[in-house]
């Protein structure tokens, strides 16, 4: 099952689906998994082993802090590659973010300046984690609630910088995209058109709470209720950007029960299979 | 213009403590305040390291009840955030720093509760290790045993306690009934994974003296000798069989 590309619409694993997903083996395209839950021993990885006799599986990092100015922590990307060797994922995945700073783990994907400094420092920990792994890894643009003075650089264009210089994917979190530019202002057809779409090897939809800050309307991207209906226009705009992506659907917080999150994942599939049928060879990442 | 080093080292200031001056100066004030943008990112850092704390620590969120556990923790994650991104690997001090909390003082058993849930979570987490098992041991040539280099499976804690932490820890399941006599006295405990289940079990003394004899020599004869000063006429045959089915031995 080594590095075989993924199709279609996939779904986040979630450690109070596990039990059902072995037991009825519902019919999705792959599983998605953070890195950090699987880099000890016991029952969990055993658990994932026997789900991976059935599902591709997707690694999606979230603890690597590619914009750490710091730098890389050595034993966490040796985590990581330990897991990737043992799990051969389809796909690789971290965010366009930092979270370590003097030894400290802030569990958030918090914002980088766009500036040329960041831009460096992010290609290089890109390109030594692609070196370690072996492989090319896709890079996820972040849900923004506030924008740091001295960027330069647009986010999307950020990112397009960032595949020229390291070869990397991108995964386009299209909740994200929404979320960000509500809260920061920009349009989100635009932010789509400046990716480059030969470079997209994964789409993330999630849902969003909507929140109020001092009297203004802020949206929080808590992975924490349906797909909203916004979400779903702009997913279709993607796909008719990039053309079929292999699509997760992404519930971390209040966790419904597995039927909602592959109903999710259904709505997702409807909407991919008529981008794939219109296509002679779909994409894949 | 300040580098991105200093920048997130101002950042790491704001999220977990008050002063925001140096972070608000970065932040763009575009419609809404920098200082509640801030705070946007401030309530997800507590929250979610708060809410990892629950999922580990989920008898003391019972035996203290959710908002003063909450209270601990933003105290806690302020001062002793996680080192890594491993959030099964985050509060190994939270027993300590509970031991000198002063609004929890008057419940000194405390500490000692957040000590056997992180021992949980130790066992459910640590490294896999094939155990030394039962027919394992009895196929070994004669005298092997007594001569090997041994030591705890890596998911074993044993934990004393002058309190009864045990009968707290079921006392305070979903379905417990919550009475518990404080005045039962000390407990020896061996808290290990077996078989991928945690299990807890109260040891007497010279079964806990033997296990500490093990992670201290990394030898039987050694092991055997503590076991045998703690209970005098101890039936050590028994006391290696019992070990052995406990599957926490490993042969290094």
């Amino acid at each position: 099952m080594a590095f075989q590309a993924l199709t279609g619409t996939g779904i986040g694993l979630r450690s109070a689906h596990v039990d059902e997903m072995l037991a009825t083996r519902p019919a999705i395209g792959w599983l998605e998994i953070h890195a950090e839950n699987y880099m000890g021993g016991g029952p969990a990885p055993r658990a994932l082993d026997r789900l991976r006799a059935d599902y591709p599986i997707s690694v999606h990092g979230v603890g690597l802090s590619l914009g750490s100015a710091d730098g890389l922590e050595p034993d966490h990307l040796e985590r990581l590659a330990g897991l990737v060797e043992r799990l051969e994922p389809a796909l690789v995945s971290e965010h366009l973010s930092w979270s370590i700073v003097g030894g400290t783990y802030l569990n958030h994907l918090l914002p980088l300046p766009y500036t040329d400094e960041a831009l460096a420092i992010v290609s290089a920990h890109v390109a030594r984690v692609q070196d370690r792994l072996r492989r090319r890894i896709l890079v996820e643009n972040p849900s923004g609630y506030l924008r740091l003075c001295h960027s330069t650089i647009p986010e999307a264009e950020f990112l397009a910088a960032l595949v020229a210089r390291t070869g990397c994917g991108l995964l386009c979190d299209v909740n994200n995209i929404h979320v960000t530019c509500v809260n920061l202002g920009g349009d989100p057809h635009e932010y789509l058109a400046a990716l480059p779409a030969e470079a997209i090897g994964e789409i993330h939809l999630a849902g969003h709470a909507v929140n109020d800050a001092d009297g203004q309307t802020i949206l929080i991207d808590d992975h924490g209720s349906p797909v909203a209906e916004p979400v779903w226009r702009l997913y279709e705009h993607a796909l008719a950007c990039f053309g079929a992506r292999p699509t997760l659907v992404e519930w971390d917080t209040d966790v419904p029960p597995l039927a909602s999150l592959l109903g999710e994942a259904a709505q997702a599939a409807r909407r991919l299979d008529a981008v794939a049928r219109e296509e002679p060879d779909v994409h894949a990442a | 213009m300040s580098t991105l080093r200093e920048l997130q080292h101002d950042l790491r200031a704001a999220l977990l403590g008050a002063a925001d001056e140096a972070a608000t100066r970065e932040i763009a004030a575009d419609g809404l305040a920098p200082s509640a943008r801030l705070a946007v990112y401030r309530h997800h850092v507590l929250t979610s390291l708060t809410a990892a704390l629950e999922t580990t620590f989920p008898v003391l969120v019972r035996l203290v009840d959710q908002r003063f556990f909450r209270y601990a923790c933003d105290t806690y994650v302020r001062a002793e955030p996680p080192a890594g991104p491993c959030l099964f690997e985050y509060g190994a001090t939270f027993a300590d720093f509970l031991a000198t909390f002063e609004p929890c003082r008057h419940l000194p058993y405390l500490a000692d509760v957040a000590r056997l849930e992180w021992a949980m979570n130790v066992a459910l987490h640590a490294a896999d290790a094939t155990p030394l098992t039962t027919p394992a041991a009895r196929a070994l040539p004669s005298g092997t045993l007594e001569t090997a280099r041994l030591a705890l499976h890596p998911s074993v804690t044993l934990l004393a306690s002058p309190w009864p932490v045990d009968t707290l820890w079921r006392a305070h399941q979903p379905d417990g009934d919550g009475v518990v006599d404080l005045e039962a006295g000390a407990v020896h405990l061996q808290i290990w994974r077996l078989r991928d289940e945690v299990v807890l079990r109260a040891l007497p003394p010279a079964g806990f003296a033997f296990r500490r004899g093990v992670a201290r020599d990394g030898a039987l004869p050694a092991a055997a000798a503590a076991a045998v000063d703690a209970e005098p006429g101890l039936d050590l045959a028994g006391l290696v069989r019992e070990v052995l089915d406990d599957e926490v031995l490993v042969q290094c």
